[in-house]
C-alpha cells in the first residue's frame, strides 16, 4: 500500500472518533444532556488524567491487574497444556473434546456465585472466574495451532533420531507459537472485561468496584474514568502482546 | 446406519453433562459443606424454580430481551459487516472506531445506560445489543473479504447492481462465516443478559442468582447455575444444527463459539 493510501485511510478513520466526540461536546453545551447526567470530555479527561496520579486510584488499578494476570496466567499454563496433549494424543482428545463442547459456550459469569461459595468473596473468586473466562480460546487455538503441524516435520524429526517428548517442545510447540499467541491476545482483552465485571458484581476493591461506587452516588464523571481506564488497559496490554508475537514470530511466515 | 461408533460420538457432549454432574456429585458428598449441594438436590430444585409464576415470567421476560438485543444487534451488524468488506473506504471509516469499542465491557455500560434510559426494558436491549454487535460485523467483514472477484465480476458482467450482487453474491458466500459470528453473538447475547441483570439487579434470571445468594438459598444458587448454563448449551446446539441445515456445504474452521462479555 502506498503512504498516500495510509494517510488517507487513517484519517477517514479518525472521522467518526472526532464526531462522536464533536457530538458528546454538543450534547452537554447546548444543554441537551444535563452535565449531571453526561460529563463533558474535557472534564472526564481532566478527572482521568487527575486520578492516574492519585495514589488510591492506583492501588484499584493494582488490584484489578494483580486478578488479570493470575487468573489470564493460570489460562495460559492449563490452555496450552490441554491443548497440545489433546492435540497429540487421541485418549485425551476423546475426553477432552466433548467436555469442551460443554463447557465453552457456558456463560462462564454464571458460575460466578459458586465460586464465591466455594473459594470466598476475596481475590480468589475473580481470579477463577476469570482463568474460566480466558481458558478456552487459548485451549482451543493451541489444539487447532498442534494438530495442523505438518506430519513431515514430525516424521524428519523422528527420522533424526529426536525423542518424542523433544519432538513436543522442539516441533509441535513451535509450530503451534502463531495460533496460541493469537488465542492469548483474545483471551487478554477477555480477560481484562472479565474482572472489570466481576468486580463490579461483588468486590470492595478494583476498577470495577469505582465504577459500582460512583454509580450509586450518581457520580457521572467517577463513572466514566474507571470504565475508560480498563478499555485503555485492553488496548494496550492488546498491543504489547502483539508486539511481542511479532517479535517472538519474527522470521515466520505471515498468518 | 447409524454404527455404535458413532451414537457414542453423538452422545459425548451429553455424556461429558453426566461427568461434570457426577463429578460434582462426588465432590459435594466428599467436601460436606453448605456452600455446595450436591448436584442432585441442585437438578430436583429446577422444576420449582421454573414452576414457580413470578421467577418462570421473569426468566422469560430475560429470554424475550435477548432475543430482541440479538435479532437487532445481527439486523444491523451484518449489512455493515458486508460493506465494510467490499468497500475500503467503509472499512477504514469504522475500523478504528470498532476498535476502540472492542475492550470496552459492554455490561459495564448498564449503570451509565440506566442513568440516562431508566430501568427499563430499552436499557438492558441496548446492551445486549452492542455486546452482539462486535462479533457479528467482525465475521461478516471477514467473509464478505473473502469472496472471489472473478464471482463478482461476472456477477456484473451479466449485468447485477452493486445492490443485487450484494445480496446474490456476497451474503450467501459469506454466510458460514455470517454464522459462526452469530453463534458468537448467541452466546455473548446471554453472557451480556445474565452479566447486566447481575449488575443491575432489577429483575431478571441474573437477579434470581443473585437474589438467592443473598438470602443464602444455596439449591436455587446453584438449580439457577443450572438453568442459566442449559441455556447457553442449548441455545449453541439449537444454533448449530441451523447453521449445518443452511450451509451444509461448508465445514466451520472452529466448531465452537469462543464467548466473552
Amino acid at each position: 500500500m502506498n503512504p498516500r493510501a495510509v494517510i488517507s485511510d487513517v484519517l477517514l478513520g479518525i472521522v467518526p472518533i472526532a464526531l462522536l466526540i464533536t457530538l458528546w461536546t454538543a450534547l452537554v453545551s447546548f444543554g441537551y444532556a444535563p452535565a449531571a447526567l453526561l460529563p463533558p470530555p474535557r472534564v472526564v479527561l481532566t478527572r482521568l488524567a487527575q486520578q492516574l496520579f492519585s495514589l488510591s486510584y492506583q492501588q484499584e488499578i493494582a488490584a484489578t491487574l494483580f486478578r488479570l494476570f493470575t487468573g489470564f496466567s493460570i489460562a495460559v499454563i492449563l490452555g496450552v497444556i490441554v491443548g497440545l496433549a489433546a492435540a497429540t494424543s487421541p485418549a485425551v482428545n476423546t475426553v477432552v473434546r466433548p467436555l469442551v463442547r460443554v463447557l465453552a459456550p457456558l456463560p462462564k459469569v454464571a458460575l460466578y456465585p459458586a465460586f464465591m461459595l466455594l473459594v470466598g468473596f476475596g481475590h480468589e473468586s475473580k481470579i477463577l472466574l476469570v482463568a474460566a473466562d480466558a481458558l478456552f480460546p487459548i485451549l482451543l487455538s493451541t489444539y487447532s495451532g498442534a494438530s495442523m503441524v505438518e506430519q513431515k516435520l514430525i516424521w524428519s524429526a523422528m527420522a533424526a533420531g529426536t525423542p518424542p517428548r523433544q519432538i513436543l517442545f522442539k516441533i509441535v510447540l513451535p509450530a503451534a507459537a502463531p495460533s496460541i499467541l493469537t488465542g492469548c491476545r483474545i483471551s487478554l482483552v477477555i480477560s481484562c472485561i472479565v474482572v472489570f465485571l466481576a468486580e463490579m458484581i461483588t468486590s470492595t476493591d478494583g476498577l470495577g468496584h469505582v465504577l459500582v461506587t460512583a454509580a450509586r452516588t450518581f457520580h457521572a464523571v467517577d463513572m466514566f474514568v474507571p470504565l475508560i481506564t480498563i478499555s485503555l488497559l485492553g488496548l494496550i496490554l492488546n498491543g504489547l502482546l502483539e508486539g511481542l508475537r511479532a517479535y517472538l514470530l519474527r522470521g515466520f511466515p505471515e498468518i | 446406519m447409524m454404527t455404535a461408533r458413532d451414537a457414542l460420538s453423538r452422545s459425548a457432549p451429553f455424556l461429558a453433562c453426566l461427568g461434570l454432574l457426577g463429578i460434582w456429585q462426588l465432590a459435594a458428598l466428599a467436601l460436606k459443606t453448605d456452600s455446595l449441594p450436591t448436584a442432585w438436590e441442585a437438578v430436583r430444585a429446577v422444576p420449582s424454580i421454573l414452576g414457580d409464576k413470578e421467577s418462570l415470567v421473569n426468566i422469560l421476560a430475560s429470554l424475550r430481551r435477548m432475543a430482541i438485543g440479538f435479532g437487532a444487534g445481527v439486523m444491523v451488524s451484518v449489512p455493515l459487516g458486508l460493506t465494510m468488506g467490499r468497500s475500503r473506504g467503509v472499512a477504514s471509516f469504522f475500523n478504528p472506531l470498532l476498535m476502540i469499542i472492542y475492550p470496552v465491557p459492554k455490561a459495564a455500560l448498564m449503570p451509565i445506560i440506566m442513568l440516562w434510559l431508566g430501568i427499563g426494558d430499552v436499557a438492558k436491549i441496548l446492551v445486549i445489543f452492542l455486546g452482539v454487535s462486535l462479533p457479528v460485523i467482525y465475521h461478516s467483514f471477514q467473509g464478505a473479504k473473502a469472496v472471489e472477484e472473478k464471482m463478482l465480476w461476472s456477477g456484473a458482467a451479466m449485468g447485477l447492481s452493486a445492490a443485487q450482487r450484494m445480496v446474490r453474491i456476497v451474503l450467501p458466500a459469506a454466510l458460514p462465516e455470517i454464522f459462526t459470528g452469530c453463534r458468537t453473538g448467541l452466546v455473548l447475547a446471554l453472557i451480556t443478559m445474565v452479566t447486566s441483570e447481575m449488575i443491575a439487579r432489577q429483575s431478571g434470571a441474573g437477579n434470581i442468582l443473585f437474589n438467592a445468594l443473598d438470602m443464602g438459598q444455596y439449591d436455587t444458587v446453584y438449580a439457577m447455575i443450572i438453568i442459566v448454563g442449559a441455556m447457553g448449551i442449548g441455545l449453541d446446539v439449537a444454533f448449530e444444527s441451523l447453521r449445518r441445515r443452511l450451509v451444509r456445504w461448508s465445514e466451520p474452521g472452529f466448531d465452537i463459539p469462543i464467548g466473552f462479555a
